[in-house]
């Protein structure tokens, strides 16, 4: 059996847990309790998770962190289960969720008929459309309903929970979130922090690397120690309750109500004075031919694999993108003794990310090929090559450059996302602005986007993690003084923070975001609301 | 066009002549006398680990967010910020006996050991010889985890001016 787990690693040990038995499609496979599904299929060299419901093209998954879900199976009989979220168990039963229409798929294939636009059809009569989904269902691989509720004691998945009410609710337990939990929660009676993965860190926890920023907060430190530090000052905080493998999945503006689902899809009402949004991002996707075959992951997706799990994802790998992330993570696959083929990137006047991030990977000798863009993955069912033409100066391709990158995995690292579905709950007003990296709220100087909700980090403008925390620890202060606790150490706290955070900002990468900010922070909320 | 053709920041790395104009390579004179650290960080990025460790005041900062600055007759070739430095970009450097000796960080597998052969790699990532790990140390910086701060020895003194990486030979 292959075996695709990394056993010696210059900077991490990794936990896997006991050894259990899963079964993929009734074929027994070796995994680890502290696995996620995901990886112990990566690990066992299997890469097609799933088929697309249209075109039956091999899916697998892209980010790792349960945002694509490309990576979604049937898991003990429960369908459309993000499996790069599920922890494996021993005896798990995981299945792709074949359809009919998957065998059929090399002969309609042939056919060249146009695929099914399922949704749309049978819908009237009424009384046709019931039995005609049933067989539609059989196309589409979307899978079917559980007949057993796979709950050991019977009980009915959906419970509904307890209600809770608290001063503040933070959804999002990455660099901001926690960095704010640990200011309200020495001064507040009760904060409740939520987060949808296993444990609270965020992304933090896939940072092998040391932090730049100042040595008063967070430089020098390796990004995961970061987090587990924070981690461990908020356990010691009686006053912060962590929910973790609990998403916040509405927030209903009348009845001031978030709604929380926790494990076994058990459901939380949270009545909070004050919300604080720290949901993070989204990695971006990127544009070519065969960019959904698997083999063509997000750079923190990669990231996320090799670090937290200690899977590779290929041995040899190609990154798109100049950017820090893209930087930093061709450098983590080195240390991971993996292949580099070379960095890409379309741009002209710089490589984006920091010159001396750049100079770590070039040197180990890894050429950073910029005016360069991806025209095609190539591959069937995985990534075997992908074609790379250089660019002119208008960003046209130049007929005739195109050549082949022998790699067996890509990366896509050309930016992020602000995370923005649950702050638009809230009716704040949303503006589109580029240098912040999408769609964000307009804030006043306290962070608040109404006059409930607070946000902090990447959601709210992507920038470095050293800088959510500065930002997230800020943010916590303001809410601190809107929920009555301040005085005089709080403000002191907070004009030592704006002024660590004007440093943080004070570099030339941050100019043009520096001055987005500026356009969108108001005097006070109230103006732009209603 | 040709990587020559480039600008520092186009290819991702600054040659040995940029970073002399930039007055970031120690002088010769320094280079003999005594192991000296070179800060080859280009840019002005938010960081201050360097400054912060250095137990002689030989590094200052302007602000957070501008390179470090070495006062190489005050540095005592101490390593700490070698191994201080987020971005892996300070290095120390030494010529004695006719032979280059050049100090860096080093991440990467597998574990440096006294008298291992390695592969030396200039900035641009060329080899361009084959050097010895004279004084690996490891880094126990808090929580122990592993960092390495290696020295390698050349036979020829002027490759330790370009060399800034290695490739352990087993």
């Amino acid at each position: 059996m292959e075996d695709w787990r990394i056993y010696e690693h210059p900077i991490l040990k990794f936990d896997r847990g006991r050894e259990v038995t899963i079964y993929l499609d009734g074929k027994p496979l070796k995994a680890h309790e502290n696995e996620t599904v995901a990886a112990a299929l990566y690990a066992n060299g299997l890469r097609v998770f799933s088929r697309s419901i249209k075109y039956h093209r091999p899916r697998g998954f892209f980010c790792a962190i349960g945002r694509c879900s490309a990576c979604m199976m049937e898991v003990d009989g429960v369908p459309n289960v993000r499996t790069c979220l599920t922890k494996v168990g021993g005896g798990m039963r995981v299945r792709r969720q074949k359809t009919f229409a998957d065998r059929l798929a090399p002969l309609l294939n042939k056919m060249s008929l146009s695929p099914l636009d399922y949704i749309r059809m049978f819908t009237r009569p009424g009384i046709i459309y019931k039995p005609a989904m049933k067989i539609m269902r059989q196309f589409t691989g979307q899978g079917s309903f559980p007949k057993k509720v796979p709950r050991e004691d019977g009980e009915a998945v959906g419970e509904r929970g307890e209600e809770i009410s608290t001063e503040l609710l933070i959804v999002g337990g990455g660099p901001a979130g926690l960095s704010a939990a640990i200011e309200v929660g020495q001064r507040c009676k009760d904060v409740v922090i939520v987060d949808d993965k296993d444990r609270l860190g965020g992304q933090l926890i896939r940072q092998t690397h040391m932090f730049f920023s100042d040595v008063k907060y967070a430089a020098g430190k390796r990004g995961f120690r970061l987090g587990e530090e924070m981690v461990e000052r908020i356990s010691e905080l009686k006053s912060v309750r962590a929910l973790t493998n609990t998403s916040a999945v509405g927030y209903y503006p009348k009845e001031n109500t978030m709604l929380l689902m926790g494990p076994d899809s058990t459901t939380l009402e949270v009545k909070a004075k004050k919300y604080l949004i720290s949901t993070g991002a989204y990695e971006r996707a990127l544009v070519f031919e065969n960019n959904d075959l698997p083999g063509v992951y997000g750079a923190g997706g990669v990231q996320t694999l090799l670090n937290v799990y200690g899977v590779k994802p290929g041995n040899r790998g190609m990154m798109l993108g100049t950017g820090n992330v893209a930087l930093i993570v061709a450098y983590h696959l080195l240390q991971a003794g993996i292949e580099v083929a070379g960095v890409f990137a379309p741009s002209f006047r710089r490589v984006r990310g920091y010159m001396v991030h750049a100079a770590k990977i070039r040197r180990q000798g890894v050429p950073i090929i910029t005016r360069h863009t991806i025209v095609k993955a190539l591959g069937k069912d995985r990534v075997e090559g992908a074609i790379v033409t250089k660019l002119a100066e208008n960003y046209e391709p130049i007929p005739g450059t195109e050549r082949k990158v022998d790699c067996d995995f890509i990366c896509v690292g050309v930016g992020l996302n602000p995370a923005y579905d649950l702050v638009q709950l809230f009716n704040p007003k949303m503006v589109y602005v580029r240098q912040l990296g999408g769609f964000v709220p307009v804030r006043d100087r306290q962070f608040r986007i109404t006059e409930r909700a607070y946000i902090a980090g990447d959601c709210g403008s992507i920038e470095e993690a050293t800088t959510a925390v500065l930002e997230g620890g800020l943010v916590g202060l303001y809410v601190t003084q809107s929920l009555g606790y301040g005085d005089e150490a709080v403000t002191a706290k907070i004009e030592e923070y704006e002024h660590a955070l004007e440093e943080d900002r004070g570099s030339p990468f941050s100019t043009g975001i520096k001055a987005a900010l500026k356009e969108i922070t108001v005097e006070n909320i109230g103006e732009v609301l209603n | 066009m040709s990587e020559d053709e480039l600008s520092a920041v186009q290819r991702g790395y600054s040659t040995r002549e940029e970073l002399e104009q930039a007055e970031i390579l120690p002088p010769e004179e320094a280079v003999k006398e005594k192991l000296v650290c070179i800060i080859e960080c280009t840019e002005d990025i938010p960081c201050n680990p360097c400054a912060y460790i250095c137990p002689v005041g030989a590094i200052s900062k302007e602000g957070l967010c501008t390179p470090g600055v070495v006062d190489w007759e005050v540095c005592t070739g101490c390593t700490r910020c070698v191994a201080a430095c987020p971005g892996l970009a300070i290095f120390l450097q030494r010529i004695e006996d006719g032979k280059g000796y050049v100090t860096m960080a080093y991440e990467l597998l597998p574990e440096p050991k006294v008298g291992d052969r390695a592969q030396l790699m200039d900035r641009s990532g060329k080899v361009v010889g084959e050097g010895r790990i004279v004084n690996p140390t490891y880094q126990a910086k808090g929580d122990a985890y592993p960092l390495w701060v290696v020295t390698v020895e050349m036979d020829d003194p002027e490759l330790s001016y370009e060399v800034r990486a290695i490739k352990i030979l087993e």
